[in-house]
């Protein structure tokens, strides 16, 4: 099924190429959390500090294929991330994510696919490149696309392993952290100003 | 010929590692960043204290810092009889701080040594100095009272003392973090009639050899005021760090913790025979 219908019934008539930019909506409410569940404590982290872009191309996007020209990119300043306890966060800033040598998480890459769910969300798969602490990996995650206003709220869930980014898996009482890491995103993205 | 050999080595051991590590992620160029990058928090000495002096760390708004602290009465060298000092009697204080700020701490301190009560401020004035040296500078006061002074009398018939001290701390290398706290006090002897304000200096210094484990020391210079307050505290140790706990172990010639009994100076000259086992526990609390 092509869904050039459905994407274009929010891109701005009078455009030269298919393609629509949006951005990370700022003002908006921006989560990005992390949690771990270890055998005697789960904690989480938490920051709103998330921002990027993503461009799709509305003619050629389908529930098979990403189509041509489509791109994004995210990135997590980490220095902000709070876990709720001042002396973890510093532990973790500096003993783990190096956050002076790797200030951002960053994933980018192209839209694989968009299948439409009920009430105009969208499922889009995307496939990229995840660099946290300073090691890339290939990823494929998928995110949930929600209309509102002229954007959209994007809701995403995935997992990280920290040995995949090569983070010391920490060991130390008060810090104690599965290698396996929760991730999940929620966040509003609009047109980009310079197609507004 | 060995040079090529070396060479097509070094080539090799820099393909592995280039492909064992990847550079940080590239940014497209359509994309611009619109918020100012996070500092991170910076730190010169991690736990809120040394063996007795302040440091200038303060905690989170809304954290807790609860504290149990010993000092063993019989000196190491009386050996296993007095396991060591482990026997006791002890000199045993309890504290608690709230953060009412990132920056300001409100504390209390409670010691069996005269049962001095005390009640203390601390600040976080400044953060700064250069990457390659951080620094930090603090400002503490506090107000005690013996509720049970060596006379047997009760604290409305002995005299409040006070203190005050700036702290000023920095990092070395990442990893040795100094001290100087130079600290007025205000009735350093309980049992006389007069009052005197009186200075004295506190030095200190940590080196951090790992996440979890550190080597402190400290030295603090107090007029001879004779008795017991002839001789300069000093106490060394070693601190274990656990991102909620600071556990420290020493040794020391000082059996007093509050700050307006351990300014005032000890009576045990600081040689082997007179040190004493001590330690602090901090335990960190987040509600």
């Amino acid at each position: 099924m092509v869904l050039a219908l459905c994407w274009t019934s929010v891109v701005p008539t009078g455009s030269v190429s298919a393609q629509q930019a949006y951005q990370v909506e700022l003002d908006a409410e921006r989560v990005v959390r992390f949690t771990s569940r270890a055998a005697i404590e789960e904690f989480d982290g938490v920051t709103n500090r998330i921002d990027g872009f993503v461009a799709i191309n509305t003619a050629t996007l389908t529930a098979e294929t990403g189509g041509d020209d489509t791109e994004f990119f995210f990135e997590v300043d980490l220095a902000s991330i709070d876990t709720g306890i001042g002396l973890r966060n510093r532990h973790m800033q500096k003993n783990y994510l190096e956050v002076e040598d790797y200030p951002y998480a960053a994933f980018g890459g192209r839209i694989a696919r968009a299948a439409p769910l009920s009430n105009g969300v969208f499922r889009v798969t995307v496939q990229g490149t995840l660099g946290i602490h300073g090691v890339e990996r290939e990823r494929s995650v998928t995110c949930d696309l929600s209309p509102i206003g002229d954007g959209y709220r994007v809701q995403c869930a995935f997992q990280v392993l920290l040995t995949d980014h090569e983070i010391e898996v920490p060991k130390v009482m008060f810090l104690k952290l599965n290698n396996e890491i929760q991730l999940e995103l929620d966040f509003r993205i609009e047109p980009a100003e310079d197609t507004k | 010929m060995k040079s090529h050999i070396l060479s097509a080595l070094l080539a090799a051991m820099l393909l592995v590692g280039a492909s064992g590590t990847v550079g940080a992620q590239q940014r497209p160029e359509r994309f611009q960043r619109r918020e100012q990058q996070t500092e991170a928090e910076m730190a010169v000495f991690h736990s809120p204290q040394a063996a007795n002096l302040p440091t200038a760390e303060t905690l989170k708004k809304g954290e807790w810092l609860f504290e149990i602290s010993h000092r063993f009465f019989p000196p190491v060298s009386d050996g296993a009889d007095a396991l060591w000092g482990f026997d006791g009697p002890v000199t045993n204080r309890l504290g608690l701080a709230y953060a009412a700020s990132d920056r300001v701490m409100l504390g209390v301190l409670r010691s069996n040594r005269s049962d001095n009560v005390e009640l203390n401020v601390r600040a976080r004035l400044f953060e700064g100095g250069s990457e390659a040296v951080p620094v930090m500078i603090g400002l503490m006061g506090g107000l005690a009272w013996n509720t049970q002074a060596p006379t047997g009398a009760g604290a409305d018939e002995n005299e409040s003392q006070q203190y005050a001290q700036l702290m000023f701390n920095a990092l070395l290398g990442d990893r040795l973090a100094l001290g100087l706290v130079p600290s007025l006090l205000r009735n350093p002897t309980i049992v006389d009639a007069s009052s005197e304000t009186v200075f004295a200096l506190g030095m200190h210094a940590q080196l951090y050899v790992s996440e979890m484990v550190s080597f402190l020391s400290e030295w603090i210079i107090s007029e001879d005021r004779g008795t017991d307050q002839r001789h300069d505290s000093g106490s060394f140790g070693i601190e274990f760090e656990t991102g909620g706990h600071f556990f420290k172990v020493m040794l020391t010639n000082q059996q007093l913790m509050n700050p307006t009994q351990f300014l005032g100076g000890t009576d045990a000259e600081f040689t082997p025979d007179e040190w004493r086992i001590g330690f602090n526990i901090t335990r960190l609390l987040a509600f």
